[in-house]
């Protein structure tokens, strides 16, 4: 499987890429523009990425810009709903609203920072990805 | 800790918002149990609930929670689908009433901060036994089954983060020497080490790597920090490099404070917070480009909208707030009572010769206006009884149920508004109510009944009404009622009443036996009531609010439990009197009289206790000044006044110097520095600027009882 990870804290990202590795391949960049450009790219290759892992509080892109992007860039190229990328957000930011409005914008899933890893894998399980 | 601060926005609604869904089935199921069957519109309704139940907690991946729901929601699908005739309606309530009992079990335990770890196989199993007779009942009719209703999995998740329960949250401030060089740094260092075991870090100022006169800042006023860790006071002081620090300030404050210190301290010292983990999410976002912002307020309200048509289509115009911040206001309001109260009253107008006709033309109006203030927050914290009657409903089905009897439970008055406080302080006596009432008061055998003429089926009546600024909510049975020689016996034997004969008592006292603690008539103790503590604890409970019992009772023909309840705790109407130069204000409702009494009618024990003879009765008598040690009192019977209080039908006699005046108290709590003292309740201010002190009646007769 082949993973995208947007995240800005070090210590993080950090954590994230090594839990992340066990699935497969985890590429990482440190913020919102640069994931686009990212998720642009391995379209192009042919190559998309099947998870990606999106924190919200990033410089430049935040993570529901990216979301929205993300989203809007698979419509355009018509990919169909079941081989489009799985979005995974990772934040603190774990109040109603901002989830609720996350789902809106089309993630598969919210997850509240300290991650849960057992959840975080029984969601993988779910989402097809293991 | 979990139940009053959960960092989870999220989980907090889900639980609200299932909670409320819960709350309606119950109703629905209730108010439908002894008919036929459930109409169109609530099978739809009990539909709806569980499919958004199952839907929600399968987003918040509650996975036994979203089994249920399903299956229930398949029972109710079908009977949706193809209205079979001859439904079990009793089972199919009890089946509703068990999977509702579950999902709130589980979501008690979620709020608790535990797993939700209840098994649901036998439920689902149960349920599916259920569902299968339904099915086949639906072919036996020739109905064509419908088709299988399609379960869609959730295909978004939300995953909590780790509980934070445990946290602990941290004030720290360092004090670096004056001569520390580059201090930033210093405080740089500090932050570093603390973030390998910080969830959350805040710091101020912010800028301290690439602002060099940050480290003046930090020199002069200190290196602020608020930590919110798992780790122990000690380890985190460990982490901490103490070397150049003249004094390290480590305060461990509570989540509510952790919140608020973040803010005050951004009012102090100007916006300069930063945020370490992306945890606070209305500081960082600010300091971003605004685009996220406008986000952010655009799904909210689609977001919200969503929910709200979905789930509580009349509540659009009602917001919910928190409740401290009502408890605040009603502070706040109670603050503008008295102020209004120094101003108007205030000393300087007594001077002679002003001209004061404006003045007192505006003040009319200000007066106007705090009252008016008054009455809409307290109308604000009115509730309907509504829930707390719901829960009696179910209440009595169950019990009811169990013991084999059959109960009929009428509510008037369930509209009855109640401050909230009062609330849910009435819950747990009222239910206590409700069940000896079904337990103790309707007979074992319908003969009994039938002997005495009255209908099969026994009747409870649950009724609120207002009046006069009490709510009265009583609780009658047309049961057995209360056997007075029996009640005397059993008081007498359980030695709470000593040698008096059963003809020294009113019926009334009688009565009130059965809320001496010790004290429970029942001679086979049953699982729902009659361990003989209870009525104690009930009465204790309605005292604690100002409250009070009132049992009266016919033998043969039932009982009546009358809870009487003061509107709201923290105004009331009180008599400002003076001993010496201390107030103390007296409730108008527990005065019995004033009179004035020469010292002859004084009788002193040996033991230096006194009496006072009045109109033939005798009184305990207290002098105030004395009780309190007040020596500016002259405390002589001849020139000040007697004051005869009532509480609980018991009287005490307290001596004054003199009357102030009759005005609405607002009521504060005694500050926690000062130590309890017997006998007085709270105090306030006066309209002097002056503190008085509440008296609390049932305080001074009890001390009175031990001296």
């Amino acid at each position: 499987m082949k993973i995208l990870l947007a995240e800005d804290d070090f210590a993080s990202r950090k954590f994230m890429d090594k839990y992340l590795s066990q699935y497969g391949e985890c590429e990482v960049t440190v913020d919102g523009e640069e994931a686009v450009d990212a998720f642009m790219m391995a379209l192009e290759d042919g190559e998309p990425y099947d998870l990606i892992c999106l924190d919200v509080m990033m410089p430049v892109l935040d993570g529901y810009q990216v979301l929205k992007a993300i989203r809007d860039i698979e419509e355009e190229k018509k990919i169909p709903k079941e081989n489009r990328a799985k979005v995974i957000m990772t934040t603190a930011l774990n109040e109603e609203r901002n989830v609720k409005m996350a789902f809106e914008l089309g993630c598969e899933a919210y997850s509240g920072k300290p991650i849960d890893v057992e959840k975080f894998e029984k969601v993988l399980k779910k989402l097809g990805l293991i | 800790m979990a139940e009053e601060f959960s960092t989870d926005g999220m989980l907090d609604m889900f639980l609200y918002e299932s909670g409320q869904l819960l709350e309606k089935l119950e109703g629905i199921i209730l108010e439908k149990k002894d008919e036929e069957c459930f109409d169109d519109a609530d099978i739809n309704e009990i539909f709806r609930i569980m499919h958004t139940i199952k839907g929600s907690s399968g987003i918040m991946m509650y996975e036994n929670i979203t089994k249920v729901s399903h299956k229930l929601e398949d029972v109710f699908y079908y009977l949706r689908e193809s209205h079979p005739d001859n439904v079990p309606h009793l089972e199919l309530v009890e089946k509703v009433l068990i999977v509702s009992d579950f999902i709130t079990g589980e979501l008690d335990k979620i709020k608790d901060g535990n797993e939700a770890d209840g098994s649901e196989t036998a439920i689902l199993e149960d349920l599916d036994e259920f569902l299968n007779r339904i099915k086949g009942e639906i072919k036996e009719q020739g109905i064509r089954l419908p088709k299988e209703n399609k379960h869609e999995e959730p295909s978004q998740f939300y995953i909590a983060p780790v509980a934070s329960e445990d946290s602990h949250f941290y004030q720290i401030t360092i004090h670096y020497r004056n001569d520390t060089q580059m201090s930033n740094l210093r405080a740089y260092s500090a932050t570093y080490a603390l973030k390998e075991i910080a969830e959350n870090l805040l710091y101020t100022p912010e800028d301290i790597i690439t602002n060099e006169e940050s480290a003046e800042v930090i020199l002069a006023e200190g290196f602020h920090m608020l930590l919110q860790t798992k780790s122990s006071k000690e380890d985190v002081i460990k982490l901490i490099d103490s070397s150049e620090a003249e004094k390290i300030d480590f305060e461990e404050i509570t989540a509510a404070e952790y919140g608020k210190g973040l803010t005050e301290i951004a009012q102090e010292e100007a916006p300069i917070i930063i945020n370490l983990d992306d945890d606070k999410p209305e500081v960082k976002e600010e300091k971003k480009a605004p685009m996220p912002g406008d986000y952010v307020v655009k799904a909210k309200e689609t977001g919200k909208g969503k929910t709200l048509a979905k789930n509580q289509p009349k509540q659009q115009s009602i917001i919910s707030v928190n409740v401290e911040k009502m408890d605040a206001l009603m502070d706040l309001i109670g603050e503008i009572v008295i102020a209004e109260a120094v101003v108007l009253q205030n000393p300087d107008l007594k001077v002679p010769g002003l001209e004061l006709s404006n003045f007192y033309k505006a003040s009319a109006q200000l007066s106007k206006i705090t009252t008016e203030l008054q009455e809409v927050i307290m109308s604000m914290r009115m509730m309907p009884l509504t829930n707390v009657f719901q829960k009696m409903k179910r209440i009595v089905f169950d019990v009811s149920r169990k013991l084999g009897k059959d109960i009929e439970l009428e509510v008037i008055g369930e509209n009855t508004e109640v401050d909230k406080n009062i609330i849910e302080h009435i819950s747990d006596p009222l239910m206590h109510l409700v069940r000896n009432s079904v337990d103790h008061g309707i007979e074992e055998n319908v003969e009994d009944r039938t002997a005495l003429g009255k209908p099969e089926k026994g009747k409870i009546t649950l009724e609120a009404k207002n009046e006069g600024g009490k709510v009265y909510i009583s609780v009658k049975d047309d049961g057995k009622g209360l056997k007075k020689e029996k009640l005397y016996e059993k008081a007498k034997n359980n030695g709470l009443i000593g040698n008096k004969e059963i003809t020294d008592f009113t019926d009334k006292e009688i009565y009130r036996f059965i809320t001496l603690p010790g004290f429970s008539t029942k001679e086979v103790i049953t699982e729902y009531s009659g361990r003989g503590v209870g009525m104690d604890v009930v009465v204790k409970n309605i005292q604690s609010i100002g409250g009070r019992l009132e049992i009266d009772s016919k033998e043969g023909f039932g009982s009546e439990m009358t809870l009487v309840i003061p509107l709201t705790l923290a105004i009331i109407n009180g008599i400002v009197v003076q001993v010496g130069q201390s107030s103390f204000v007296i409730e108008t409702a527990s005065i019995k009289e004033f009179v004035r009494l020469s010292e002859d009618a004084i009788v002193k024990e040996p033991n230096g206790e006194e009496y006072i003879v009045l109109r033939g009765e005798c009184y305990p008598f207290i002098r105030l000044n004395e009780r309190y040690q007040l020596p500016d009192s002259q405390g002589k019977v001849d020139n000040g006044i007697v004051v005869v209080l009532e509480h609980e039908g018991q009287q005490v006699c307290i001596l004054i110097d003199r009357l102030i005046q009759e005005q609405e108290i607002v009521v504060k709590p005694i500050p926690s520095y000062v130590k309890k003292v017997k006998g007085l309740s709270g105090c306030t201010q006066l309209g002097d600027g002056s503190i008085a002190l509440i008296l609390d009646i049932a305080g001074l007769i009890q001390g009175e009882e031990r001296g």
